[in-house]
């Protein structure tokens, strides 16, 4: 069985495992199937892409694994792979702290595969639930490119929300961030005059002293003309996260800063959309279109993209523009609490467009518990709950404790308040 | 890139690695009981508390939930002894006034007191048929003292309905009417009020009618 077969296998068996109820992870798998349409790049012209992803979430953690692969001319082509793990710290007046470690592969064609490593932390700083701040830096490691350093990444960004889910025009968030790169490259005098100005400027040595670099970049390693150079440039995107009930869009649109040799022409602006249409918890139909910028790190070119296709998530990913947890404020839409087998009762939560639910009471000794995604804004648990009455609050986004809606309550100790549940000897619960 | 800057760079991950797991190691370690969080003078007092209700025969657990819930809501530590310290004389003052019940139905008697209840009122539901379970209507009476309904119209509301032998469901409908009329800014008496009327209780027994001739009320046609 060759590579891509092997991912493709893994991959399809993981979205058939069973999710534990008893640890306070979840499995969470998207598959998608579309049309793609790619011009000036490797890609073929037409292909069906294939996405599936595993996740597992913790209450400080996410540890994610996600491949894609295109379907063209009968064959099945390995297109990328990333393992991602996310740790974050809580949240202490309004600051907290995260921390990014990604492997990825990026294969859209054999010649092209290239491979990275990389870590970066970050700094987010929340403004009355409704903006932030976030500043961060971190190193990539890329291989099988003409990038022999590692990059240096730094990146701040802002974002702002408006609206909210239960509004007529639904919730919008607007992102801007800067993110600058500084790496050393391989650069040959046979390359364009820009080029060569730049070899002859850096104060870099010859490439023959950079044995073990053959290994990786066999070809300009013969080439004892070709030199080291230091290159930086600076993305300024800007987006656009709209959702109005079951529409949602995301644009960007951005400009890239940096010298002719670093930047190519075609990557200097870029714009890009992407429409969703939820046509239940599990299926969306999904198109968009644009341009996207050149990748350096990974050798990927710059390359415009039409894209329709049919979204089938088993248990949907949570999409959002803003790379840090948006707290929530009363959005839980409807509590449902169900007998499940023996001692056992099951949590059903409508709550849309967050990362999060935990729910914690007398059952769990006060322990938060993380619900499950099942579907685009429903979220499940099943709890051991004797007769009896019992406390319980819910949280969104590790924001607030609440009292679900829909129940009874009372005002604890502490000045909180807590939902009330009686449950009866013939285990219904009210 | 040199053989001897990859090594480092994978070294550096590899202590970025050890460092994340390290601090995620608490998360996982949720064998210990929680309440050692507490301040050792705290944890004391509140040890003593849940031996004195155990000398009492009044169950433990709603004191130990409740020193729970401070730590998970972050309370100062004397808050929580305090807290619990309330709520034991609760569960003392329930079990006067309520008698031999259940540990759940003591609890949830506890939390009417809390909300406002008198003691006289709660005892009211001392005596009962064998089987018959409050834990629904010191619910919904807790909820409504919480939501401000007046005492007494609180109290009326939810004794009229249990003497007439409503069940859970009658209890769950009455709240869901009631907290739909606050909700659109009713008063929360007059949304009780209104909604205690309609609220359909055990059906009221007809009145008898004598037989006919029988000995009773005098009968206008013989005068």
């Amino acid at each position: 069985m060759n590579e891509p077969k092997v991912a493709i296998t893994v991959l399809c068996a993981a979205l058939l495992i069973p999710s534990s109820r008893d640890i306070a992870a979840q499995l969470a798998s998207k598959v998608e199937a579309g049309q793609y349409t790619v011009r000036d790049g490797a890609l073929p012209m037409s292909a069906i892409r294939f996405a599936p992803t595993v996740q597992f979430e913790f209450p400080h953690g996410t540890l994610k694994a996600r491949g894609a692969a295109f379907l063209s001319e009968q064959s099945l082509q390995l297109a990328d792979g990333i393992v991602s793990g996310t740790f974050t710290s809580p949240t202490v007046y309004g600051v907290r702290a995260e921390m990014i470690g990604n492997a990825s592969r990026a294969m859209d064609d054999r010649s092209l595969g290239t491979d990275q490593v990389d870590v970066q932390t970050r700094i987010h700083f929340r403004f009355q639930q409704h903006g932030g701040l976030w500043f961060g830096g971190g190193v990539a490691r890329p291989w099988r490119v003409a990038v022999f350093s590692a990059a240096d990444v730094t990146d701040a960004g802002a974002w702002g929300k408006l609206g909210s889910p239960t509004a007529k025009f639904g919730t919008a968030t607007l992102t801007a961030t800067f993110t600058n790169f500084a790496f050393s490259k391989i650069a040959s005098v046979h390359d364009t005059g820009s080029a060569q100005l730049s070899c002859a400027s850096s104060s870099s040595s010859s490439l023959a002293d950079r044995g073990p670099i053959r290994g990786w970049f066999t070809e300009s390693s013969n080439n004892m003309s070709a030199c080291e150079r230091q290159s930086r440039f600076g993305d300024l995107e800007g987006s656009l996260h709209w959702e109005v009930g079951a529409f949602e869009l995301t644009a960007q649109t951005g400009r890239r800063f940096g010298d002719s040799y670093d930047v190519t022409a075609d990557s200097r602006r870029w714009t890009a959309a992407t429409a969703t249409i939820w046509l239940s918890d599990r299926i969306a139909i999904v198109g968009g279109g644009g341009r996207q910028p050149a990748l350096p790190l990974r050798g990927l070119p710059a390359r415009s993209f039409g894209m329709a296709g049919l979204e089938l998530a088993y248990w949907p990913m949570s999409r959002t523009s803003v790379p840090v947890s948006l707290p929530r404020a009363v959005l839980v839409k409807a509590f449902e609490m169900r007998p499940a087998s023996a001692g056992m009762h099951k949590i059903i939560i409508h709550v849309r467009g967050v990362e999060t639910v935990d729910v914690m009471g007398d059952f769990s000794d006060w322990s938060p518990l993380m619900l499950q995604r099942r579907g685009r804004d429903l979220w499940e648990l099943s709890v051991p709950m004797s007769p009896g009455m019992h406390q319980i609050n819910v949280r969104v986004d590790r924001g607030a404790w609440m009292a679900p809606p829909g129940m009874p309550t009372m005002r604890d100790a502490y000045g909180g308040e807590v939902g009330l549940i009686s449950i009866s000897p013939d285990k219904t619960a009210h | 890139m040199t053989h001897g800057s990859l090594q480092r760079s994978v070294r550096i991950l590899a202590r970025v690695g050890v460092l994340m797991f390290a601090s995620a190691l608490p998360l996982v370690a949720q064998d210990v009981d929680p309440l050692v969080k507490l301040e050792t003078r705290d944890r004391f007092a509140i040890d003593l508390m849940i031996d004195s209700a155990n000398m009492a025969g009044l169950p433990s657990n709603p004191l130990r939930q409740m020193a729970l819930l401070g730590l998970a809501k972050r309370a100062d530590g004397r808050k929580i002894v305090e807290a619990v310290r309330k709520q034991l004389n609760l569960l003392r003052t329930a079990r006067e006034v309520l008698g031999a019940v259940d540990d759940q139905e003591l609890t949830a008697g506890a939390s009417v007191l809390s909300a406002g209840a008198k003691p006289a009122q709660l005892a009211t539901f001392r005596p009962r048929k064998k089987g018959r379970n409050d834990l629904q209507a010191f619910v919904v009476w807790t909820d409504f003292l919480e939501r401000k309904v007046p005492n007494d119209d609180a109290f009326s509301a939810i004794t009229k309905l249990w003497q007439d032998g409503a069940d859970d469901a009658t209890f769950y409908s009455l709240w869901t009417n009631v907290q739909a009329d606050i909700s659109q800014g009713l008063n929360p008496g007059t949304a009780l009020q209104n909604r205690i009327r309609e609220t359909p209780g055990r059906p009221t027994p007809l009145p008898v009618k004598p037989p006919e001739g029988a000995a009773g009320e005098p009968k206008l046609e013989r005068l």
